[in-house]
């Protein structure tokens, strides 16, 4: 009984720092917190680092919350420029650009052929939350278009853009607004509606170091790496973004 | 030395306690340390919180009624009758007490969304569920109701045999019975089984994300609230949570006190009666 209590208890003070550093650190991985958007061409162009993929608002949030991160890409200016303004992040650089568009079921159950189709009444629309980047996006091409009144056909607010595109993939949804790179990876399911180019927000994509990380050559050269590394760059490209 | 090593152990025991209240309480007291009485007023104050209580208590409650009025009936036939499969059958209604909620919104889609299985059937109703209210309501009631039922049939199987046997012989039929006898007698437990049920059912959030998607006013819950605010506005994030601890303890205590409350009171009764008639 005792011995096992020993063991136990020795296992147990092992075992806490290696789950709070999140498991062995023989060989340290970059750990890089990335927009949603970027869920498919971040491990195509590296897969050595860990990755956490999500909102960049929240992302933005975890970093000033302390989270253990070396790289932040984020898919608004804002956020980065933010954290760098609070001395949380260096200077960020731009990486990439992106365009929208309205992605429909391939079964089209709404029988959309343009985005000014949203306005018909009974279409149901997913967009993402004022405060994520995508949301905040389609915001302004609705404003562009002087669409804001298909906000009554929304029927659902996402955190991220991969919840549009699954939500609209699942045929549950009619049309949400996302990445024109987030078509590609589901486009059995999926097709999109292109928006005229008078609507479009300037979507720009920025990568800056984190102050805290452990390692911040690495970091850098990661950026670097991106930034230049020829077939980073093509990847980007190939995937749909803009790399001016 | 055996009263030294006794009182060693006893010190260990005082201590897993203590790490234990103070690991689960912490973060409880925190969010009311954080959110301030002021703080808490202004969150509340803010449209977001109003509408996501609003379509919480409105969802629920018909969760509930659902959960209710099918729950108790099904708890009453397995608690009393013995077939080939009852223990299957209860396996099965247990089921969603251990799915991962990701899972049961899942699985809602792939049965009642528009490219599920009965996705072509409802449309033909002209019935759409997704990303209305009408999803809130099963998703909720998907992952609440094996709590009530579970806990129902525990209090079906607690009321006394010979009582239910005794209504029989005395002419009552076997639905005055459970009207009159069962269901007065167990409900204690059929209280504290809906409390849980009910604290479940606030704190849905996987399943009716991923089913009922977040709109406020319409599909966006307390628990969809808090998740949306926590990177837009903490204090009404905080605020909530404050509300929503304060509810699921209100709902632990009920959970915890009304068995005794009604178990001491139908014996009392029945005591009276029996002094009275001699």
């Amino acid at each position: 009984m005792r011995r096992a209590a020993l063991v136990f208890g020795v296992a147990l003070i092992v075992a806490l720092p290696q789950v709070a550093q999140g498991g062995p650190s023989a060989e340290p991985r970059l750990r890089i917190y990335a927009a949603s958007s970027l869920t498919e061409v971040f491990p195509r162009i590296d897969r050595r680092p860990s990755y956490s993929f999500a909102g960049s608002n929240q992302l933005a949030l975890q970093v000033r919350q302390g989270a253990p991160a070396d790289v932040i890409a984020s898919a608004a200016p804002t956020f980065t420029q933010g954290l760098f303004r609070e001395r949380r992040v260096e200077r960020p650089r731009m990486f990439a650009s992106n365009t929208l568009v309205l992605a429909i079921p391939r079964s089209n159950p709404a029988g959309l052929r343009s985005v000014f189709d949203l306005r018909r009444p009974g279409v149901k629309l997913v967009i993402g939350t004022a405060s994520v980047p995508i949301g905040a996006y389609t915001r302004r091409v609705l404003r562009n278009l002087g669409l804001t009144g298909v906000l009554s056909n929304l029927v659902s607010e996402e955190p991220d853009v991969k919840s549009i595109v699954g939500k609209v993939a699942l045929g549950e949804a009619d049309a949400g607004f996302v990445y024109r790179t987030d078509i590609q990876p589901v486009r059995d399911r999926v097709r999109a509606i292109l928006i005229p180019a008078r609507g479009q927000p300037k979507v720009r994509y920025e990568l800056a170091v984190v102050r805290s990380s452990r390692d911040r050559a690495a970091a850098r050269a990661w950026v670097r790496m991106i930034l230049t590394n020829a077939r980073a760059r093509r990847l980007l490209r190939q995937a749909g973004f803009g790399l001016r | 030395m055996r009263s030294a090593s006794q009182s060693a152990f006893s010190a260990l025991l005082v201590l897993a306690v203590a790490v234990a209240v103070a690991f689960l309480t912490l973060p409880i007291v925190a969010i009311f340390w954080q959110v301030g009485l002021d703080g808490l007023a202004d969150g509340l104050a803010s449209d977001v919180a109003r509408d996501a209580f609003r379509v919480t208590l409105k969802t629920n409650a018909i969760s509930m009624a659902l959960i209710l009025g099918v729950g108790t009936p099904a708890a009453y036939f397995l608690a009393t009758r013995r077939f080939p499969g009852r223990a299957l059958v209860i396996t099965i209604l247990e089921l969603p007490l251990v799915l991962p909620p990701a899972v049961a919104g899942l699985g809602l889609l792939a049965a009642f969304g528009r490219l599920g299985l009965l996705g072509e059937e409802l449309e033909a109703l002209g019935l759409t569920i997704g990303f209305t209210q009408a999803a809130v309501v099963f998703a909720v009631t998907f992952v609440a109701s094996p709590f009530y039922v579970r806990q129902a049939i525990t209090a079906f199987e607690g009321v006394d045999r010979t009582m239910l046997d005794a209504s029989r012989t005395l002419g009552a039929g076997p639905a005055r019975t459970f009207w009159r006898v069962a269901l007065p007698l167990a409900a204690g437990g059929l209280g504290a089984g809906a409390a849980v049920a009910f604290a479940r059912g606030l704190g849905e959030f996987g399943a009716t994300i991923m089913f009922a998607g977040s709109l406020q006013g319409v599909t966006q819950t307390v628990s969809l609230a808090v998740y949306q605010e926590f990177d837009v506005d903490l204090n009404t994030a905080l605020a909530i949570s404050a509300v929503l601890v304060i509810a699921s303890g209100g709902l632990l205590l009920a959970v915890k006190a009304l068995p005794l409350w009604t178990s001491s009171r139908s014996t009392s009764r029945s005591l009276f009666a029996r002094s009275a008639s001699t």
